[in-house]
């Protein structure tokens, strides 16, 4: 199986490059999103980045691309998927600072208008709608050499950021009021987290599709933060297992002639009912030590 | 330490403070006292920095009230119940901002453990301590950063009497053995007649500063929070 795998690399290398960088990079910028508990918005951003493609799409498709040629560029549909995904991040983050709303009602209200509205858009386009389930559907075959390079570059930026920022960033996260008591800007890093997070979703919902996007962001952090006693131990395990989950899922889904982002996700989801079992084992096996 | 005169505090239109003038001296402690909504969290934010006086002027001893010589105790630590953490780490984010060396972190932290009563607790989970525990921890957070001045915001909210004693105990020694300065937000009397030195009473918008002594009499507290109590105010200074 893994000889059969490695004879594969030739021809899928850079798929499955970007897919494990893509794993990776999601799991270490989901712990934010895992750690604040805001599950519900890491589905919207990505929701809101099928909408940004659509939207690209349609435009690029429209009377207005006659008049400008640039919007027929491929570059547009990924454009408007990451500005989509930055404002999703960004007005959840300002909803939750007003207190009149909270970020899980608007996070709720973009993923459902996100849902719908692709759909709208792209009902009468030629195949548009063939473009919309490939992403619903993730595949990652269309990974590119220049995607190779975004995503190690995102990876390698953000790993840098982590280490240089690592206990700012989760004492915001843990506990604002504390955060701003200490002098961090909470409005800066509010607005720090909210772009990173929308860049790296909507770049990878392009090339992976919702299904790993979304998959890949939460699942990790959720496993990790089963299997941990401490939050920062969260920052290399969710990413590890992230990347562990991707190449056995590439393994598997090359053996079986399976879809490769589905399989890592469904991986990741057994993975994740394992971890709360064995919490509920240890649980248990204390309860009655004690 | 500390002084603010003639200053006035709110966000946007609203003006929550008017005419605040008192000084805080080295070692004192001072309880801030009134209903809710009466400004008593907005003049923290104020000495914490995160909302400038409209009017007025708040001054801080650059050397003893430095912000990161300053020690916040919020009423809850908002921890996720689901996040993993054990005591030790929570502590240990009292650092952010501290300027405390790497080396010289892990002195830092057991002391801070150890005045807080929690030594024997470093490795356990936070989500595994009692109310006052947690409150605790909260203060061994703001003591790693070696702080001369306490701020503490309601932190004996929702704690049953003894836990409340214990916590009070354990503040008032730092505030003896270490020299800590304190400012504690709360709307019981009965802790400010028995721990403070001096207390601020909130009422309509200004301030009443002074000692224990002066300010928790019959009248004043009548006229502030429209009952009439009487109170011991030998305390235990």
């Amino acid at each position: 199986m893994i000889a059969d795998f490695l004879a594969s690399w030739s021809l899928f290398g850079t798929t499955y490059l970007v897919g494990l960088l893509i794993a990776a990079l999601l799991a270490l910028v989901g712990i934010w999103v895992v750690a604040r508990d805001h599950i519900f918005l890491g589905a919207a951003v990505a929701q809101a980045s099928t909408l940004g493609v659509a939207l690209g799409l349609w435009l690029g498709a429209s009377g207005a691309a006659a008049r400008a040629g640039w919007l027929e560029s491929d570059a547009i549909p990924a454009l408007l998927a990451v500005a989509a995904s930055i404002a999703t991040a960004w007005s959840a983050a300002r909803a939750a600072g007003s207190g009149r709303e909270s970020e899980e009602s608007v996070s709720g209200w973009i993923f459902l208008v996100a849902a719908s509205l692709p759909v709208l858009l792209m009902a009468h386009h030629p195949h548009g709608l063939e473009e919309v389930e490939r992403l619903m559907f993730s595949t990652l075959l269309s990974a590119t050499r220049v995607d190779l390079v975004v995503f190690g570059a995102l990876a390698g930026a953000t790993l840098l950021a982590v280490a240089r920022f690592r206990d700012r960033l989760l004492l915001f996260t843990l506990d604002p009021e504390m955060a701003a008591a200490v002098g961090l800007r909470a409005s800066l890093w509010a607005g720090v987290t909210a772009v990173w997070l929308g860049v790296v979703v909507g770049l990878s919902l392009r090339v992976s599709g919702l299904v790993y996007t979304f998959g890949c962001l939460v699942l990790p952090g959720l496993i990790a933060k089963t299997l941990c006693r401490e939050v920062r131990p969260l920052l290399w395990v969710a990413p590890g297992l992230a990347l562990v989950a991707a190449l056995l899922g590439f393994v598997l889904a090359h053996r079986y002639d399976l879809p490769p982002a589905h399989t890592t996700v469904a991986l990741l989801g057994f993975a994740l009912a394992a971890a709360w079992a064995a919490r509920a084992v240890r649980e248990r096996r204390l309860a009655a030590l004690s | 330490m500390l002084e603010l005169d003639d200053v006035t505090l709110g966000y946007g239109a609203r003006t929550v403070l008017r005419h605040v003038s008192f000084r805080v001296r080295s070692g004192e402690r001072w309880f801030l006292i009134g209903p809710n909504g009466s400004g008593k969290t907005t003049l923290l934010r104020a000495i914490l920095g995160l909302i400038p006086p409209r009017a007025g002027a708040l001054r801080m001893d650059p050397d003893r009230a430095a912000r990161e010589r300053i020690g916040f105790v919020p009423q809850r630590g908002r921890l996720d119940a689901t996040l993993p953490t054990t005591v030790r780490e929570f502590v240990s984010f009292g650092f952010v901002g501290s300027g405390v060396k790497r080396p010289e972190r892990e002195d830092h932290l057991l002391a801070a453990l150890a005045q807080a009563g929690l030594s024997g607790l470093a490795g356990e989970d936070f989500e595994a301590l009692s109310g006052g525990q947690r409150q605790r921890a909260l203060v061994a957070r703001a003591l790693v950063r070696r702080p001369h001045l306490l701020v503490l915001d309601e932190p004996t909210e929702g704690l049953d009497v003894s836990a409340e004693q214990t916590f009070l105990r354990t503040v008032v020694d730092l505030n003896r053995s270490e020299g800590l300065t304190l400012l504690f937000v709360t709307h019981k009397l009965e802790l400010a007649a028995r721990f403070a030195s001096h207390v601020a009473l909130f009422d309509a918008g200004e301030v009443l500063a002074g000692s224990r002594a002066t300010l928790l009499r019959t009248e004043e507290i009548e006229r502030v929070f429209g009952a009439r109590v009487t109170l011991s105010t030998e305390g235990e200074a």
